[in-house]
């Protein structure tokens, strides 16, 4: 800190009197005698010299051959240490001691710590700077022997003052008052010890040092607090943020006409270990439990545990015991959904959203994601069964065995119990069914009002086609298959009103 | 010493080969003293004392409208779902943008040489720690448990056992916002301690002295002093300056990270600078001129300082009205259902009344300062500054509260209300602003003397060197 040296220090060289002189001084009313003279002393040889003027003037640092302050690299350490300590601490903070993740980003993603490090690194390059220049200029410094001359009082002012140290080598107060004599200066003066009695009052520090003694009890206080245990109950400051008025059971309320507090269930509430487990999983439960207790024990319990339904929870892993397991289950044979024309509608409608992709609009496995696969010759792809197929049908793959492949999938089928309601899966299955049942059939058992109807509407359609195929003249292939899928769908709900009638 | 000003109080005019004089009259250094320590040393007019007691007042329902929220919570405002954002943000960002005209005319301008900021960068600095303070005080009292605040503050907690987010532009703001505070008040304070000096240097009181003395640190003028102190001032106008940017920027950044339809922009960053900086000078110039003429600095704050001020109000407002049509483009071009609602929604949907008024007082009314006889007279600036400052509070209002009464669920869509708590803490925000302006009127120097003596000094010396030519 080379640069610290004022030459206002404090040091005695002369006494002139009984008072120690610290140098001279020499008063000017312009900028421009003060420059000349700044620059004749530094010429003269001086060097223990110093301006005091009332605003920053110009080029006397060079006048005076004031060196250039090393202030920029304090600041610059200052600012460097901001940022290094900005990135240390989100990095440690977020990263290492509690790492969050946010929005899928990497634990350390600098991007989001740029704000606060580029915040940290101009306060501390600000505190830099300002700390840095009062401590390379010495102040505060309440004292100065400068000040003991009340004339120096306008150097904030208007006027504007050349000071000589009297420890320069080549100090000489006469010498120096000559030389000052013959800047024009009309006031030349020595500056002198400051011995007066004016000091701070004694009673100021004990006031500061009540009010700092006063400052720490509370800091005391709470330290003291947070260390301790304590018999008594806590303070209640905001009494309704600890004690929250909300009602406890069997109390009685005003908020609604039945004056209960506690609520009835919500309709459709189930509440837990209370499933119908049967028509959740296909399966009659209590003869499972007769069977293999182990198993029908597990799967309630995954009911109430909000697993999916599974009835054949071990089916990927172990397909050869799964077999006989699957042969062995008790399934439900009835669907526990009362099969009506609504529930039918409902179940080709779900079918219709779900199913059909596959295994297309009539159940015969050719839906638009199969007829894709064989277009593409997707080597992975199982096409999916032909639910006419006899060994679907009810007697050999019964209600319940159907309504668990639905929830839970089959070899590349998946389970579809999470979007579709279990009432909507028996739904379905009623309506395969009834889709099973159109494809074998006899047309007798159409009513005869009906009948006609649909033979008139098929030939309309085939009438339709056939005039397109002609134009067209190509995708006769699909035309077919589309025809095939419109009469069974027409034949079907015809079926199903059969049925439910 | 003294200088001959041929054109009188107008420096207006431009003459070719000429500096406009800065400072004008027979000005000497004394005279700059004699005006600006005049103004905290005589007896308190008649207005100041009025216009204290009016603010102080207002201040103290401002606290008991603070302490009525700590009791009762936060149920008090008008923040409803959705818009739980209300009036406290609308103020804080308000207040916040007020805040930025003090650094950017220290700084920004020092940066760029401009003189004419020394005799105004005083009381702008001033007001942008004030307004600090305001914008401070509303995210501190939104947070819900105003005590519980310094959990902000990233400090090894024994009850939470965690540590503050850092990829939340809301801690960002914490830090941008007290960053901005410190360093605006390192700032302020350390370009005031030479004119502390002078007020100690006059003081003929034993107390006043002392307490002055304290203030200015022993200040001498030494010319060492004075190099080390210039090259901090240049060093912290060099932060400052992008400091000023980022801490608008940041503020944005709560709006445009979220994803509300209207909120979700790019665009917002400089818009908020630019609304900010538009804002912040139309309230420097609001509080300038009847201070000017009430306190008689009408030499040391001229007429050319004002034109000036008009000038950049007029271009940044230009800049306010441009955002405002770029985000419509945007919207529309976009083609984003939600954002095209959004916009349709702020103009002409229930809050049209806000939105309009926003756009005739930002865009329409600064185009009067291309006149010049607008720009060049008093009343008529402060007049059109009043505008300007209640549009840009609208601005915060439409962008809160309309994309949030309104965004992508309608079934939640609610019109915000506000209460007499969130009139009375708009209203409460400004007792305390002018509370703690009147005080500095009174206590500091309202302009910087060393730096409008050094302009003088350099008026002086192109004189001279002027008259030596002829």
């Amino acid at each position: 800190m080379s640069d610290n040296t004022d030459s206002n220090d404090t040091s005695m060289n002369t006494v002139s009197g009984d008072k120690k002189v610290h140098g001279t001084v020499a008063e000017f009313t312009t900028v421009d005698s003060l420059m000349d003279a700044c620059r004749k002393v530094r010429d003269a040889g001086y060097q223990k010299t110093d301006a005091f003027t009332p605003f920053p003037v110009h080029g006397i640092d060079k006048a005076l051959g004031i060196k250039p302050t090393i202030l920029p690299w304090i600041v610059l350490v200052c600012g460097l240490t901001g940022t290094a300590v900005a990135l240390t601490m989100q990095i440690w903070m977020n990263a290492i001691d509690y790492p969050y993740i946010i929005s899928g980003k990497p634990y350390i993603s600098l991007p989001a710590f740029i704000p606060v490090a580029f915040e940290l690194t101009i306060l501390f390059a600000s505190f830099g700077t300002f700390f840095g220049m009062w401590i390379l200029n010495g102040l505060p410094k309440f004292s100065n022997p400068v000040f003991t001359d009340p004339r120096f009082d306008r150097v904030t002012d208007d006027r504007f003052f050349l000071y000589i140290d009297a420890k320069d080598p080549k100090y000489n107060q006469a010498g120096v008052e000559k030389l000052f004599g013959e800047f024009g200066s009309d006031y030349i003066q020595s500056v002198v010890e400051d011995d007066s009695e004016k000091k701070i009052p004694g009673f100021m520090y004990k006031v500061w040092i009540a009010v700092a003694a006063v400052s720490i009890i509370p800091l005391l206080i709470g330290l003291k607090m947070r260390v301790t245990n304590s018999d008594q109950p806590r303070f209640h400051i905001f009494f309704d943020m600890d004690f929250s008025p909300s009602k406890d059971a069997q109390q009685n309320t005003t908020l609604f006409a039945d004056t209960r507090a506690m609520r009835p269930d919500v309709p459709g509430t189930v509440a837990r270990g209370q499933h119908d487990v049967n028509f959740r999983t296909g399966i009659d439960m209590d003869a499972m439990a007769s069977i293999d207790g182990v198993r029908a024990e597990r799967l309630v319990r995954m009911l109430d545990d909000d697993q999916p339904e599974s009835a054949s929870e071990s089916e990927e892993s172990a397909p050869e015991t799964t077999k006989s397991v699957m042969d062995t289950t008790p399934w439900l044979t009835d669907n526990p959904v009362d099969v009506s024309e609504e529930t039918l509608l409902r179940g080709k409608q779900q079918f219709g959203i779900y199913c059909s992709v596959c295994h297309g609009l009539n159940g015969g496995g050719n839906g638009l994601v199969n007829r894709r696969a064989q277009r593409i010759l997707a080597a992975t792809w199982v096409p999916p069964s032909k639910l006419h197929d006899a060994s679907l049908h009810a007697d050999v793959y019964p209600d319940g065995k159907l309504f668990s492949t639905i929830s839970n999938g089959i070899r590349k089928m998946p389970g579809y119990s999470a979007q579709i309601k279990a009432e909507d899966r028996w739904a379905i299955v009623a309506y395969v069914r009834a889709l099973q049942r159109s494809q074998d059939a006899s047309i007798d058992l159409v009513p005869k009002d009906q009948l006609e109807k649909i033979k008139k509407q098929q030939a309309e359609v085939e009438a339709a086609l056939k005039a397109e195929a002609d134009k067209a003249n190509a995708g006769a292939e699909s035309a077919e298959e589309e025809t095939d899928a419109d009469t069974s769908d027409a034949e079907t709900s015809e079926d199903a009103k059969d049925e439910s009638a | 010493m003294s200088l001959a000003i041929p054109n009188g109080l107008d420096n207006t005019v431009e003459r070719p080969g000429e500096r406009a004089p800065l400072v004008l009259g027979d000005t000497t250094y004394h005279d700059i003293t004699e005006t600006v320590c005049q103004v905290a040393e005589r007896k308190p007019s008649k207005a100041w004392v009025i216009g204290f007691l009016i603010s102080f007042l207002v201040l103290q329902w401002f606290v008991v409208c603070i302490l009525y929220l700590l009791y009762e919570g936060v149920g008090v405002w008008g923040n409803r779902s959705p818009v739980f954002w209300g009036w406290p943000i609308v103020n804080f960002v308000f207040w916040v943008g007020i805040g930025h005209a003090g650094t950017l005319i220290s700084a920004i301008l020092f940066l760029f040489r401009q003189e004419w900021r020394t005799s105004i960068n005083r009381a702008a600095e001033a007001m942008t720690i004030f307004a600090v303070v305001c914008a401070g005080t509303f995210p501190g009292i939104h947070v819900g448990r105003a005590w519980l605040a310094f959990w902000l503050a990233p400090y090894p907690s024994l009850n939470l056992w965690m540590w503050p987010q850092f990829r939340s532009p809301l801690l960002w703001d914490v830090f941008a916002v007290s960053t901005y505070g410190t360093v605006s008040l390192l700032f302020w304070y350390m370009g005031m301690v030479p004119d502390l000096a002078t007020f100690r240097d006059r003081s003929k009181n034993k107390w006043r002295r002392m307490a002055y003395g304290l203030l200015s640190l022993g200040w001498s003028g030494s010319s060492r002093h004075w190099m080390r102190y210039e090259k901090a001032y240049a060093l912290l106008a060099a932060f400052a300056a992008p400091l000023v940017l980022s801490v608008h920027t940041i503020v944005s950044f709560d709006f445009a990270v979220s994803q509300v339809p209207g909120w979700h922009t790019t665009i917002f960053p400089p818009y908020f600078v630019a609304g900010a900086i538009f804002s912040g000078f139309a309230m420097v110039l609001t509080l300038m001129i009847p201070a000017r003429s009430m306190l008689g600095l009408e030499k040391l704050i001229t007429i050319r300082h004002m034109d000036n001020m008009c000038k950049i109000i007029l271009a940044t407002g230009s800049l306010v009205g441009l955002a405002y049509g770029t985000e419509f483009f945007i919207a529309w071009y976009g083609q984003v259902r939600e954002e095209k609602f959004a916009f349709t929604n702020r103009a002409f949907g229930p809050y049209w009344w806000a939105y309009w008024t926003m756009v005739t007082c930002n865009v329409i009314s600064p185009q009067l300062f291309w006149i010049k006889k607008f720009r060049t007279t008093p009343w008529i600036i402060v007049l059109i500054c009043i505008f300007v400052n209640i549009g840009m509070w609208f601005e915060r209002f439409v962008i809160t509260v309309t994309s949030l009464s309104r965004d992508y669920l309608p079934s939640a869509w609610a019109y915000f209300e506000p209460t007499w708590v969130d009139w009375s803490m708009l209203i409460g925000s400004f007792g305390m602003f002018f509370t703690l302006f009147l005080l500095f009127c009174r206590l500091m120097p309202i302009i910087n003397m060393a730096e409008t003596k050094a302009t003088l000094a350099k008026q002086i010396h192109i004189a001279h060197s002027n008259g030596e030519e002829h």
